[in-house]
């Protein structure tokens, strides 16, 4: 559905990223990972219209994303940002309802029975439908994140980015969000791809991982494939120890700690 | 004979009637509302004997006293149009101060307006006069004093014929210095009193401190309102070298006799200035 | 939805009321002395009295500028505020008023209407408003891409250039000419010529027409930028078409009125704490309320110190200032908050 060809990005004469190549195939669940200023966040902004790319293609279901009009592009691609802005002060059903935008028609000031219908089903789906006429401003932020999403999910789109949706939030809010996407993922064939910080989220969650290290991809596959206690060493420069999960069998990284590594 | 003398009378009654009526009626197409929106025009107004017909001025239109008494409807820029309209003037008279809109506006309604643009010498303050005199009826009035006051300021500027003619610089403004050039009236009251305005030829009003000291005349005269003056004066007398200072002859001249000018007061300023700038050997 | 909608028709019904209030209001007080009871037989069957003359030949015609310009600030000033995400925005701030004033006192100094004629002073000032638009705008936009920070620092050294030279001009002219630029800096409703009047109407109604295309883009772009252009907005070609829509707006009203402050700033964020940031309903509501308020303005501006007339612009000031402080001691205004 998604693929990314040699890819460049920067700006004057500093490479954020390099040689990127990788193939998304649709109903896929993809995160990107690395250490701060890998370019992770980058990365996922290069798949949308936003960044101006110095090289290479990005071209999704075939086509070249730069020749996708801003609003058709919409109505296939969301993106999540880490914190958003809240604007005015409005309700969350109102914010959820910017999602449907890309679907106004021309002279269309209010948003149709259609729209609504969307929107409140975006809500429910992401268990905002009680907020429903609260303030954004009102919210914590875990349930304001759950409002992004929603509103993304206004946008009927077929591909979701994330760009560390668990950043800020407490553990409850971080798996709720995350099981949403997966259940949106399993059940309705969205494709995701999600931008983590944290290591053993990616690993449970993503069936597959691309490792970004100082703009270039480090190594690209599965869970088991690319959290190798050799490989985050390489790249983290940390030392740490890769267990099995037992309740999942996904890796499992456990931090060892100084006081610890004296004591081996 | 007697049916042509009377044929003749006749023809002599049928002219003087004709003559009278017309008269008559050019009497009664004088304006009889008038609104003066320059203290010059009123002051000139009452010189002419006309001020029953003013029915309003600006705010400052001070001189002669009981202009202070007629209706205000402006200052010296800005007019209140419904004042002005609510009195039913047909004749206004503006100056060149005056807000052209307005003036355009009071025009679309349907009143007469005459602007007198600002005079830049004495000959013209003695055109405008006859023509304000010829406006509202009053043209031999008008020709009759202005003969008054030429005859005046002939003798006047005759007393100063044969003596030296002493250099003059007028100050008509402060912050930033402002002198008199030849393109105001003020420059005549210099050059008929038999002095040299050291300005006279300067391109713009715009002067400075240092071109003065420069040009060192022997008279200054401070033509400005209030405080201003003194202060002004008092930095010229700290110039030693300055002729003016180290004689004392730095005069303040109040602008209110002096800006708003009609025939008869430019005489009796220039007057008081051939005073000022003329000294009696001891 | 439907609750919504009610509530907005709501508000437009109410603030069209005030506005035809305070039109009714302007229209029957003045330095005239035109008693109260007078007027609307004076309505009905008064043509061609003196009194007829200044109800519809010398206030109307101020209302109906009052109106024009009221609402085109405000809608420039809704607009900007929106683009900029920025409460201290307003038509002014990106130095439009400072090269119309540039462009009036230049006219006067050098002569020009007598060239050109009554029309000569509004359109050197348009001239100069346009000719400071083509600078901020091509000075802030590089390869394509407008910077907002950009637009607004340009804009601000543009007014504060502009009034140097202002005051430079102002230094070396005459008296006569002085007079002139002052009092159409200070800002004026009396215009004479009808022709004028009309096309200032006429580019309000256009004006806010226009900005209506727009309001579901100024409410993405309370979100930020590139949330925006995630929604699908396209941000480049909307900033530019809105800068422009404002720049218009508001040079018109400059060019013609003069330079009549707060208004642009304060009706909107007035408007704000009553009707919410969505902007289609405080586009509408801005413009009605703006008319009104500088109609009310005008008309205190020419009745306190009657005979005199105080400049507008003052009145706006001191009034608008004056309210919006009250209101904002008592409501919150939230604008744009970011987390």
């Amino acid at each position: 559905m998604l693929e990314v060809k040699d890819l460049v990005c920067g700006y004057d004469s500093k490479f954020i990223l390099s040689q990127i190549n990788f193939r998304i195939k649709r109903g896929g669940f993809w995160g990107i990972i690395g250490p701060n200023g890998s370019g992770k966040t980058t990365l996922l902004k290069a798949m949308t219209k936003i960044l101006k790319l110095r090289k290479g293609k990005v071209l999704f279901e075939g086509k070249d994303i730069l020749r996708f009009g801003f609003r058709e592009f919409a109505k296939k691609v969301a993106f999540v940002s880490q914190s958003s802005e809240m604007g005015y002060n409005m309700t969350i059903k109102e914010f959820v309802l910017l999602g449907r935008i890309p679907y106004r028609r021309q002279f269309q000031f209010l948003e149709s029975k259609h729209d609504e219908e969307i929107a409140e089903r975006a809500m429910i789906l992401t268990d905002t439908i009680r907020f429903k006429n609260r303030l954004i401003g009102e919210l914590s932020g875990g349930e304001r994140q759950l409002a992004v999403v929603a509103r993304a999910l206004a946008q009927e789109p077929r591909l979701l980015l994330l760009d560390e949706p668990t950043a800020h939030l407490d553990i409850t809010h971080q798996i709720r969000i995350l099981d949403l996407i997966r259940r949106l993922n399993r059940q309705k064939g969205l494709t995701v791809i999600v931008v983590l910080h944290d290591l053993n989220l990616a690993s449970e969650y993503c069936d597959r991982l691309i490792l970004l290290n100082n703009g270039l991809i480090h190594k690209v596959g599965a869970p088991q494939e690319v959290l190798t206690y050799q490989i985050i060493e390489d790249v983290y420069n940390t030392t740490v120890v890769v267990e099995k999960n037992p309740i999942s069998s996904k890796p499992y990284i456990l931090v060892v700690s100084e006081e610890e590594k004296a004591n081996v | 004979m007697k049916n042509l003398k009377l044929l003749l009378c006749c023809f002599i009654a049928i002219l003087m009637f004709s003559y009278i009526s017309s008269a008559i009626q050019a009497e009664s197409n004088l304006p009889q509302r008038i609104i003066s929106l320059k203290p010059a025009l009123t002051r000139e107004l009452y010189l002419l004997g006309v001020e029953d017909r003013l029915v309003a001025n600006t705010i400052y239109c001070s001189q002669p006293p009981e202009a202070q008494k007629k209706e205000k409807v402006a200052t010296v820029t800005k007019v209140n149009l419904e004042k002005v309209m609510i009195l039913r003037p047909d004749l206004v008279l503006a100056s060149s101060l005056t807000n052209s809109e307005q003036v355009e506006k009071l025009k679309n309604l349907g009143i007469r307006v005459t602007t007198f643009s600002t005079a830049r010498s004495f000959s013209q303050i003695c055109d405008q006069f006859l023509e304000l005199g010829r406006i509202v009826g009053k043209e031999k009035e008008a020709e009759r004093i202005l003969s008054q006051s030429r005859k005046k300021m002939n003798s006047i500027t005759g007393r100063g014929k044969n003596l030296p003619k002493p250099k003059v610089f007028v100050q008509v403004g402060a912050k930033p210095l402002f002198a008199v050039t030849n393109d105001s009236f003020v420059n005549d009251f210099i050059k008929f009193a038999g002095g040299i305005n050291i300005a006279s030829g300067a391109k713009t009003g715009l002067y400075s401190r240092e071109k003065v000291l420069e040009q060192n005349p022997d008279v200054i005269i401070i033509v400005t309102m209030g405080i201003v003056g003194e202060e002004e004066k008092e930095i010229w007398r700290k110039y030693k070298t300055l002729n003016a200072a180290k004689n004392n002859r730095i005069y303040i001249v109040d602008s209110y006799k002096v800006c708003s000018p009609t025939p008869v007061s430019f005489v009796e300023v220039l007057e008081e200035i051939v005073g000022l700038i003329h000294v009696k050997d001891e | 939805m439907n609750r919504k909608l009610i509530s907005w028709l709501g508000w437009i019904f109410l603030l069209s009321g005030v506005l035809s209030v305070v039109g009714a209001f302007s229209l029957s007080v003045g330095s005239a002395g035109i008693p109260f009871k007078k007027i609307i037989p004076l309505i009905l069957g008064g043509r061609g009295t003196t009194e007829y003359s200044i109800l519809f030949d010398i206030r109307l015609p101020r209302i109906i500028l009052g109106l024009a310009v009221g609402s085109a600030l405000s809608i420039a000033g809704v607009i900007l505020q929106g683009m900029f995400r920025n409460p201290l925005v307003e038509p002014y701030t990106l130095g439009i008023s400072g090269g119309a004033a540039l462009g009036v006192c230049l006219n006067i100094v050098l002569r020009l209407n007598r060239i050109g004629g009554i029309l000569s002073i509004p359109a050197s000032g348009f001239l100069g408003a346009v000719v400071v638009i083509l600078a901020v705008y091509s000075l802030s936009a590089r390869k394509g891409i407008l910077k907002i920070q950009g637009l607004l620092l340009t804009g601000v050294m543009i007014s504060f250039i502009s009034s140097s030279l202002i005051m430079l001009i102002m230094a070396i002219s005459r008296a006569e000419d002085l007079h002139g630029i002052i009092f159409w800096i200070m800002g004026s409703l009396e215009e004479p010529n009808l022709a004028l009047i009309k096309v200032v109407v006429l580019i309000s109604i256009l004006g806010l027409f226009i900005s209506y295309l727009f309001a579901t883009e100024l409410n993405a772009l309370a979100l930020g930028e590139e949330e925006a252009l995630h929604l699908g907005i396209n941000t480049e070609k909307t900033k530019r078409l809105l800068f422009i829509l404002a720049s218009l707006l508001t040079g018109c009203a400059v060019s013609v009125a003069g330079v009549i402050g707060f208004v642009g700033l304060v009706v909107p964020h007035f408007m704000r704490m009553f009707v919410g940031g969505d902007h289609r309903i405080l586009l509408i509501t801005s413009a009605l309320s703006g008319g009104a308020f500088l109609i009310l303005c005008d008309t205190l501006a020419r009745t306190i110190i009657a005979p005199l007339e105080l400049p507008v612009g003052v009145i706006t000031g001191i009034i608008g200032g004056a309210i919006f402080v009250y209101f904002l001691s008592k409501k919150q205004v939230v604008l744009g908050s970011k987390q």
